[in-house]
């Protein structure tokens, strides 16, 4: 717990904090102030936006550790019930508001607007790339850009400061609610009780994805060993997976069913997948492996892979073009998160397998693949698309206009 | 949504800040825009986050000798209004307006998006653009990299552990210099589609350097050399569809591939008609 000295509305308050609870939070639940609303947490949707000295800035992307010494104002000083600061007196004018969750965000940010007087006035156009840090999904906005607009004219010299300052504020102490402790204490035996049920389980089954792939990449590697020399490495499955980065194949279930974890490292963002992979197809002949791999991770994210990886003759009659190609299924929080990125991610890492691999047949050991988190395997990414060591597999879009 | 219980440090001076983020379990925390919601989702889960923001070392904006130095803690939108931003980094001036919204950039540190290394980052693309200088500092040493070698990936820098950006440093823009800067996203403020940097600088009239970077088309910023093919007198609209067609953007949900790539090629020839003074095409 962290103490935390601020002011809030004019008056200085003091409270004892966990260093993860955001400002919102503790405006809203230690302060007493919901006025303030909190929506999609991750800043996107502007409602908990507050004055933080002065500034607009959203409350749920600051800690309230992060607030120490600093002045933060909210809705509640703008105005009172029967005296309403003009901002939301004309609001209630043009009909800026139907729900309201939105409202606290576009006054606390409009009034950083217009504080300080919008000098010549504001176009429209302006006027909506000013406001678009905050979502409204009711108006369809052009209520709000009115009353906006018209205190924006009413008021070329700066806005009246607000009206409800240095008011008490009680600060709550954070007790979880009677029963809550007990509650969380069963939920966590319950959940350690599950780990435990699936750590024993020892029949594994590891499902074939089906539909569409999030994304298809396919990377090719020349590497010097021969292709025979390079299928005796691909027929052992823990071996080959140790080429792959991040991966930590543990226990061997029978019927080619393996489980383990999958850590994946970019910037600020680690990921660790819990899962089975199983081995679908071995042929020898074609020098063919493919293997389907599902896992979840804490966050709420999943993914599943279906990768088949081969082995054949190198341009020029030596060495091997070994072949990794993969079709990735993500869920939950990676997904949403990531963008166009998986694709980039996944052609590092079997970039890197490529290399391992050749290390590993080539000097006799166990070699570990670097983290993508390095350096070095992150320019090799870069490197393999200027050099086009892979070729994305293209949908019909892909061709150039 | 609540990020998982981490340890809160707030040094005051540079070196406890890098004694702190030595811990490989320490994570350095400047604006927050773009840490602070992967750690709501838990795709991050520092143990320790070490904020910057009582560091006075890393403040300021300093006028040198043909450069604008920003400290890494300088917020954006104090960059924004600095005053005679748009005639010392024109380029600056013209990419912020994109970096999130008015309320991000009101947090959000040069530094620290430099750092974060988004792909889609306007001012990595600019820094990129402008070869600005990225100041590094470990407890063992400082040292300078170029922007054009500081992002490996997505994500990805050339920062080693235990290294912090302290600075940038902006080349300022001489009386030959001309700039575009031109951005598409779904929504504004939003990651962007693609977005197009332009550095033109013109001497007896030849053009003696033509810098075109580009965003959200690859896993880093990508910056072309067009100088020769501007001086060999080719149309803008044939140097854009050339560097369009070097690209290999990923298509996802919110574009595909051949969209990334036409955008690209019409943003290009924008920018370039722009700085080179013309009327702006495409």
């Amino acid at each position: 717990m962290a103490e935390v000295r601020l002011t809030v509305n004019g008056t200085d308050v003091a409270l004892e904090v966990e260093p993860r609870l955001t400002l919102v939070d503790a405006l809203r639940h230690r302060l007493g102030l919901t006025g303030t609303h909190v929506g999609c947490e991750h800043g996107v949707c502007g409602a908990c936006t507050v004055l933080l000295d002065g500034a607009a800035v959203r409350s749920c992307l600051m800690f309230c550790v992060q607030a120490q010494g600093h002045e933060v104002t909210t809705v509640e000083a703008l105005g009172e019930v029967d005296d309403l600061h003009p901002l939301q007196a004309a609001f209630r004018r043009h009909h800026g508001l139907q729900c309201g969750f939105c409202t606290p965000g576009f006054l606390m940010s409009a009034y950083e607007l217009l504080r300080e007087g919008a000098d010549g006035g504001l176009g429209d156009d302006r006027l909506r790339e000013e406001l678009s840090g905050v979502l409204c999904r009711c108006t369809g906005y052009a209520g709000i850009v009115e009353a906006v607009q018209e205190v924006a004219r009413e008021y070329p010299d700066g806005l009246p400061a607000p009206k409800a300052l240095g008011r008490p504020i009680t600060v709550r102490r954070s007790v979880p609610p009677p029963g809550e402790e007990q509650a969380l204490a069963a939920a966590s035996a319950a959940a350690a009780a599950r780990g435990q049920a699936a750590g024993a389980q020892t029949h594994v089954q590891v499902a074939v994805p089906e539909g569409e792939p999030n994304e298809t990449v396919a990377v090719t590697t020349a590497i010097s060993p021969s292709p025979v020399q390079t299928w005796e490495l691909m027929a052992d499955f823990m071996r080959l997976t140790r080429c792959m980065p991040g991966v930590e194949l543990n226990t061997d279930h029978g019927e080619d069913t393996y489980s383990g974890r999958v850590g994946v490292h970019l910037g600020p963002m680690r990921l660790s997948f819990q899962g089975a992979a199983r081995v679908l197809e071995r042929d020898g002949e074609r020098r063919r492996l493919r293997a389907v791999a599902s896992g979840r991770d804490a966050s709420g994210s999943g993914v599943q892979a279906d990768v088949t990886v081969s082995a054949d003759p190198g341009g020029g009659g030596t060495g091997t073009a070994l072949r990794a190609e993969a079709k990735l299924y993500l869920s939950g929080r990676a997904a949403q998160f990531g963008r166009s990125l998986a694709g980039d991610v996944s052609r590092g890492l079997f970039t890197e397998f490529g290399a391992c691999v050749e290390r590993t047949l080539t000097t006799g050991e166990a070699v570990t693949p670097r983290r993508l988190s390095g350096a070095a395997v992150a320019w090799r990414l870069v490197r393999a698309r200027a050099g086009a060591l892979w070729r994305r597999v293209r949908g019909p879009e892909g061709d150039a206009p | 949504m609540k990020a998982a219980p981490f340890r809160y440090e707030r040094p005051l001076e540079l070196v406890s800040a890098l004694t702190l983020v030595r811990d490989p379990e320490a994570k350095a925390l400047a604006g927050g825009q773009s840490l602070v919601p992967v750690m709501a989702m838990r795709l991050a889960r520092p143990q320790v986050l070490v904020d910057l923001a009582r560091i006075g070392e890393l403040e300021g904006i300093e006028r040198r000798d043909g450069e604008l130095v920003t400290g890494a803690m300088v917020r954006q939108r104090t960059l924004e209004r600095f005053a005679g931003l748009e005639h010392e980094l024109p380029l600056v001036a013209a990419a912020l307006p994109y970096v999130g919204h008015r309320e991000v950039r009101n947090r959000g540190t040069v530094g620290g998006s430099i750092a974060h290394a988004d792909p889609s980052a306007e001012l990595a693309l600019v820094a990129a653009t402008l070869r600005a200088r990225i100041e590094a500092r470990s407890l063992e040493r400082g040292r300078e990299i170029s922007a054009a070698e500081f992002v490996r990936g997505p994500f990805q820098t050339a920062l080693e552990p235990g290294e912090l950006v302290t600075a940038v440093r902006w080349p300022t823009a001489g009386p030959e210099d001309r700039f575009a800067f031109a951005e598409v996203a779904r929504r504004h403020g939003d990651f962007a589609l693609c977005g197009v940097a332009v550095h033109l600088r013109r001497g007896q009239g030849r053009v003696a350097l033509a810098r075109v970077g580009l965003l959200g088309v690859a896993a880093v910023p990508v910056v072309h050399e067009v100088a020769e093919q501007l001086d060999g007198a080719a149309d803008p609209a044939a140097v854009a569809a050339d560097v369009a067609g070097q690209l290999e953007p990923a298509g996802d949900m919110h574009a595909s591939a051949g969209y990334r790539r036409r955008l690209a090629r019409v943003l290009v020839e924008r920018c370039l008609r722009q700085a080179l003074g013309g009327p702006s095409g495409g």
